[in-house]
């Protein structure tokens, strides 16, 4: 039975520690490209926390806003790729073939919320810091895009699990490395399709909004916005 | 491998070998039989302890096998063996309930590090050159055995020094009952951050040496003083679950937060109100709160108990911190000043916090002092909502982890520098390094780098070559902490005693050796007193010798032998005491005590000539610059700055326009100690008259993602102590900046990005 994964993203929670970022470098095999490249702004982070100031000196408050790939229904990555590397699984993933990937670039151009990275370089992994691998995952190589995909190697390993004890997969059975790892708990993972989920409980919440709504992409993942106590006294 | 040797092999076996040195290399290894039965492609997890920092997080580590390039025997080759390939919190652990930081998360780079050492060395060039040979075990041991076999004599005045980073449970007894073989020996501890002086306060206002646990999920209203609890002060993971809960985690109801720093750090982005109060005047505010919560008869003195007899005019009301006159120190105005006292006396459960720059300061113990007697009068103390401590857990080596017996001495490494340099009490013969590196984070003038080339015999248990173990003579590499027998005892973060343990996740990839069992070894072969206090065989029997009690306490195993209870303990990563089986019991602190004064904070350098106060601070990927050697770190961006693999200087937007500077400039900030040099980044969440710069860059020796990179502010701080504690006062150094060309700052967001452009940024 197809899901829909979806992800929630409570801002009230998230402190921007960035634990999801290094999850997620460690579970995806993701190169890190030096100082020199990430200066030129190829740095490789398939989920960043973006910072926003809001106010001046002394009346300062910050918002942190996690952004990973927003597993968008109407995704603007996929059409425009001449190679179907780019595409839409049967969960609603927007997915990426490494292997059809020729390079073009089209897709990171048309994505609005920039969470795809190219591969400018063979990636370089000083031995013996190749034996952190995980294997599950493939690397990839110079002139390859490559993305956020909700940690599907542990989407489909649960899938097979489940499929072997002849259930219905359970609502938090497994989640992405970032969810899992988030030390305030501020990340919820599952299928959207569920109506007993926890996802589909937050998602539905008052404080839940979409990220760049007016590009009509139609993201999978909910952000609950911040709230505030000042003056709350 | 030697040309004879190779052609032995050869022979031998018959098979292809890599030809080394000719041209085409690594096209085949020798392949030793396999040290493990592992299902290929399919994961265990085995329980271990994260070490990245002292919060004590249990983690898990996802093991598959696969091949890794060896030496065994002296023999290099592959072998299948079981690797650690990702790291998740242990979600029995009661610190960290399964979640884990950046830093954690990081942790596999550690073991994997190009940069180990990977068998040990015996210095070659000149002290401090970093130029070393490898030389076996045997003859690493022998050599050390050699230099510290005539200090066990007790007619030798010369003694020994171990200074390591702190540490507890079962490898701080083993240490402790080493040096015992030592006449005078001493035990150095040292980290930068340290947090001795808040936990000397603790103890003086409630009776407990140690970190407080912090119940933030009950509370209702928060303010926190400096203390970066969701970042990288005390126990991160465990205040980030429980801030969580603070926020969302009760229906209708969210816990209000309130930062007060002059430098907003990551966790006081997250507040809800921001307050940059002079630093060294946090003290003074807090009693502020007092003075409007007393005097407005919101709560009595007799409230804030043991606590509140320690500060002066404490039951006068404390006339002299009207908020009037606490607005003229601290900077904040005096309506602030009232309305966030009400809103702590009201809104209950509530609980201030103090850590971090604060206490960093010439009067750090007033402040803590001054915060914990506000947090007495709020009734947070050892309730829910407010400032809770773990229970220690009921073993006799728990004690001694906090004091240490008389035979050996605790001091600080400026004393230990001071000692090796003058050769009083007694001569420092040979100093033990162990995961320590002073070197680097300490100021110039402690003298570190001089006594230790004064000292006839240095060794070093560490990982890698860093600026301390530079000068080592002899380094006995020790196995990465997913390789070796771990345990800790968490000192907060938790209300059960806990002590966590687990054995090794994965087999040594290098010709390595745990240190606790190398200290073993050398106390079997020195013998006398030293091998009479560690009667051990291997580590692994001293742990378990050591825990064996606790199966009769109701915790989190029920075994009926103690080979069950042992085997449970190595499944579970350790053992915690059942909820409210132990209490928490508070000692009674000296009476000798006078009540404080207010204390100014003594900056060193004149407002003149040195304009700005100076604040270094833990950053957020390397702590205090342990971890720059993590390429995942270093590319990993500052959350607030979203700078990487570089050193940056923070400065307000009104001050750099003052100055003529833009971002990016590069700056030269100068303090009466010394110079550095990095670019400027703009931030408007910093006091026009504070600099700030992030601990961790600026290594000079410490492997090839660290070295030669960025800038070390703690090379220019002034060697002020806390006055009275032996605590580094880091924050409590005045600079000069002038801008010297231009500079460039490695970002991953381009420019300060307002609230209302949220969306495409990078």
């Amino acid at each position: 039975m197809a899901h829909r994964w979806g992800m929630v993203i409570d801002l009230d929670r998230c402190t921007g520690c960035e634990a999801c970022v290094a999850a997620c470098h460690a579970e995806n095999n993701i190169a890190t490209v030096g100082d020199a490249e990430a200066a030129r702004g190829r740095a490789m982070h398939w989920i960043h926390v973006e910072r926003y100031w809001d106010g001046e000196f002394p009346n300062v408050r910050v918002g942190f806003r996690p952004i990973p790939c927003q597993q968008c229904d109407a995704a603007p990555c996929e059409p425009v790729c001449p190679t179907y590397a780019s595409y839409h699984n049967a969960d609603g993933l927007n997915a990426q073939v490494y292997n059809r990937c020729i390079g073009t670039r089209y897709c990171a151009n048309a994505c609005p919320y920039t969470v795809r990275f190219f591969n400018w370089f063979n990636p370089v992994w000083d031995k013996p810091l190749n034996l952190q691998f995980n294997p599950d995952v493939s690397v990839r190589e110079v002139g390859v895009m490559e993305k956020c995909t909700f940690c599907i190697q542990r989407i489909k390993a649960a899938e097979i699990k489940a499929e072997m004890e002849k259930r219905e997969m359970k609502d938090g059975e497994f989640s992405p490395a970032c969810v899992q790892t988030c030390p305030a708990g501020a990340m919820v993972f599952g299928d959207l399709d569920d109506p007993a989920s926890m996802i589909s409980r937050f998602s539905n919440s008052v404080r839940g909004t979409k990220l760049l709504s007016e590009v009509g992409a139609f993201p999978k993942v909910t952000y609950l916005e911040r709230e505030s106590s000042h003056g709350n006294e | 491998m030697k040309r004879r040797d190779f052609l032995k092999l050869s022979a031998m076996s018959g098979a292809a070998f890599a030809l080394e040195g000719c041209g085409k290399q690594g096209t085949q290894l020798i392949r030793f039989i396999p040290e493990e039965n592992l299902i290929p492609g399919v994961a265990v997890w085995r329980p271990s302890i994260c070490t990245q920092c002292s919060a004590g997080c249990g983690i898990q580590a996802r093991i598959m096998e696969g091949d890794a390039e060896v030496v065994r025997n002296g023999q290099l080759g592959t072998v299948k063996m079981g690797l650690a390939k990702k790291l998740e919190g242990n979600p029995e652990h009661p610190v960290n309930h399964g979640k884990l930081c950046a830093r954690g998360q990081a942790g596999l780079q550690v073991s994997y590090n190009p940069d180990r050492i990977k068998h040990p060395l015996k210095r070659v060039g000149q002290r401090g050159s970093g130029q070393f040979a490898q030389v076996s075990w045997d003859e690493a041991l022998q050599e050390l055995l050699a230099h510290l076999g005539p200090l066990a004599s007790q007619k030798n005045p010369a003694t020994l020094a171990f200074l390591a980073q702190p540490l507890r449970g079962q490898r701080r007894e083993l240490i402790g009952r080493f040096l015992s073989g030592f006449d005078g020996a001493e035990l150095v501890p040292f980290e930068v951050f340290d947090d001795s002086v808040l936990r000397k306060a603790n103890y003086l206002s409630f009776g407990f040496n140690q970190l407080p646990t912090l119940d933030l999920a009950h509370s209702n209203h928060v303010i926190s003083f400096g203390a970066d609890f969701l970042g990288t002060w005390n126990s991160p993971v465990a205040q980030s679950l429980a801030y969580g809960a603070m926020r969302q985690g009760r229906s209708g109801l969210r816990g209000k937060f309130v930062q007060v720093e002059s430098r907003m750090s990551q966790t006081g982005a997250n507040a809800d109100e921001w307050i940059p109060a002079r630093p060294g005047t946090e003290g003074v505010l807090a009693l502020g709160f007092a003075h409007v919560i007393l005097n407005e008869h919101l709560r009595a003195a007799e409230a804030g108990g043991g606590a509140g007899d320690l500060i002066d005019g404490w039951h006068d009301g404390l006339p002299d911190y009207s908020p009037e006159a606490v607005a003229w120190k601290t900077g904040v105005a005096p309506e602030t000043v009232t309305r966030l006292a009400r809103g702590i006396a009201s809104h209950t459960p509530s609980v201030a916090l103090v850590g971090g720059t604060p206490l960093a300061q010439t009067n750090g113990l007033f402040t803590a002092l001054a915060v914990n007697a506000l947090n007495g009068l709020l009734g947070s103390v050892m309730k829910p909502g407010g400032l809770l401590f773990t229970p220690r857990l009921p073993l006799p080596s728990a004690e001694s982890s906090e004091a240490m017996p008389e035979a050996q001495r605790v001091v600080s490494v400026r004393t230990l520098a001071q000692e090796i340099l003058s050769g009083q009490p007694r001569p420092v013969g040979v100093v033990l390094l162990y995961g320590a590196n002073p070197v680097f984070a300490t100021p110039p003038e402690w003298h570190v780098k001089e006594a230790l080339h004064g000292v006839p015999f240095i060794a070093s248990f560490g990982n890698f070559v860093d600026e301390t173990s530079s000068f080592a003579d002899l380094i006995l590499p020790d196995h990465s902490y997913l390789e070796s027998w771990v345990d800790d005892v968490p000192e907060s973060g938790t209300t059960v005693a806990t002590v966590s343990v687990a054995p090794p996740t994965m087999l040594p990839l290098h010709d390595t050796r745990a240190m606790p069992d190398v200290l073993l070894d050398l106390a079997h072969r020195l013998g006398g007193r030293t091998s009479q206090a560690l009667p051990w065989k291997s580590y692994e029997e001293m742990l378990q010798t050591a825990l064996a009690p606790l199966r009769h306490l109701p915790g989190s195993i029920h075994a009926d032998s103690d080979d069950e209870f042992w085997k449970k303990v190595k499944e579970q990563g350790g053992w915690w005491s059942a909820n409210g089986s132990i209490a928490p019991k508070p000692k009674d602190a000296p009476r000798t005590f006078r009540p404080l004064k207010n204390q100014e904070p003594q900056f060193d350098g004149s407002t003149a000539e040195f304009p700005f106060h100076f604040l270094p601070y833990a950053s957020q990927q390397f702590f205090d610059g342990t971890l720059a050697n993590l390429p995942w770190m270093q590319e990993m961006p500052d959350v607030l700055s979203t700078g990487m693999w570089s050193s940056w200087v923070e400065i307000n937007p009104q001050t750099a326009g003052r100055l003529g500077i833009e971002q990016g400039d590069l700056l030269e900030v100068a303090s009466q100690h010394g110079k550095l040099r990095a670019p400027a980044l703009l931030s408007p969440g910093i006091s026009p008259n504070v600099i700030a710069m992030p601990v961790g860059q600026g290594h000079e020796e410490y492997g090839r993602y660290a070295s030669g990179r960025g800038a070390n502010p703690i090379k220019i701080l002034a060697p002020q102590v806390e006055s009275t504690t032996d605590s580094l006062a880091w924050a409590g150094t005045r600079v000069s900046i002038v801008r010297v060309g231009k500079g460039e700052l490695i970002l991953f967001s381009l420019g300060p990005t307002e609230w209302g452009q949220q969306g495409v940024t990078r």
